[in-house]
């Protein structure tokens, strides 16, 4: 087993220790909650990250044409759905007892989040819709390139001009503006290990994807 | 601490307040008992999220370790 495995085990034991045991600022409504700062955001962060590997190796796979690099893309892209299915599940649950609902129309950033997901739930079916192998990886790798340039827009562009309940939208300060300092010692760590420990699963999900590959073609 | 709203009407001590013996004695507990009775038992909840955390953490080691020993097998052959 690898070092920077268990470098990734202590610092995410000590994040999640540190999320709950910290001082937090008395900030009514949130309460308590404000802690999920350090549980549900990095969900996006990470998802986001996982995207952006998929999106390199579909780039590589274009140019090269091998097949470790389609099978590089499919493995963080399905990590990176699995974080942004913990990041609807986290809000949506957090949403019910700050806002008061478990889900809202009125809220863009969650509503354009599921639709980011379900653009990504379309690169999976594109997937499974060919049997020939090689025509899987060009055309999903086309669709990749066009899928993760919409999360930016969905995710950050277009909620913060929209009036949103999320903190830092429709023209208020931005997130780097209203959060207090005491929660980023733990956010930024938060983002790193989350991000970290994705990356983790991800190598594994693709050893397997190869060591099935291999078999496959043997 | 928390009153007065819907969501958080104690409908448990009434019922339970007999059976359930709660952090009494704690004084006489030795210090982890102590520290784990502290803070309105926050320190159980990030004990319960821990296990969960260490559970998940060895089954990923172990899936790590059985997908390298496939390769191996793979590599061998």
């Amino acid at each position: 087993m690898k070092p920077w495995k268990y470098v990734i085990s202590a610092w995410m034991t000590l994040v999640i220790t540190g999320g709950f045991l910290i001082n937090i600022p008395d900030i009514p409504i949130l309460e308590q909650t404000a802690r999920n700062l350090f549980f549900h955001v990095p969900m996006w962060t990470t998802m986001f990250s996982m995207f952006l590997i998929s999106f390199w190796f579909s780039i590589k796979y274009l140019n090269n044409f091998e097949r470790e690099a389609d099978i590089k893309a499919s493995s963080a892209a399905s990590v990176g759905m699995v974080f942004g299915i913990c990041g609807l599940l986290t809000g949506s649950l957090w949403a019910r007892f700050t806002w008061g609902s478990w889900w809202t129309f009125a809220e863009p950033k969650m509503n354009l989040a599921a639709l980011a997901m379900m653009i990504y739930v379309a690169y999976f079916v594109l997937r499974s819709a060919f049997d020939d192998e090689e025509k899987r990886a060009k055309l999903s790798a086309v669709y990749n390139i066009f899928a993760v340039t919409t999360i930016p827009f969905l995710l950050y562009v277009v909620p913060r001009k929209l009036t949103s309940l999320h903190p830092g939208a429709d023209g208020n300060p931005a997130f780097s503006e209203i959060t207090s300092p005491e929660l980023r010692y733990i956010l930024y760590p938060a983002m790193i290990g989350f991000i970290a420990f994705a990356y983790w699963i991800y190598t594994i999900i693709r050893r397997y994807k190869t060591v099935q590959y291999n078999i496959h073609n043997s | 601490m928390q009153e007065d709203t819907l969501a958080t009407v104690d409908t448990l001590t009434q019922t339970y307040s007999d059976k359930w013996s709660g952090t009494t004695g704690v004084e006489e507990a030795n210090a982890f008992v102590q520290l784990m009775s502290s803070n309105e038992l926050i320190y159980v909840v990030l004990g319960v999220t821990l296990i969960i955390w260490f559970v998940l953490l060895f089954f990923l080691f172990r899936v790590d370790q059985k997908v390298s020993r496939l390769e191996e097998e793979i590599k061998s052959q």
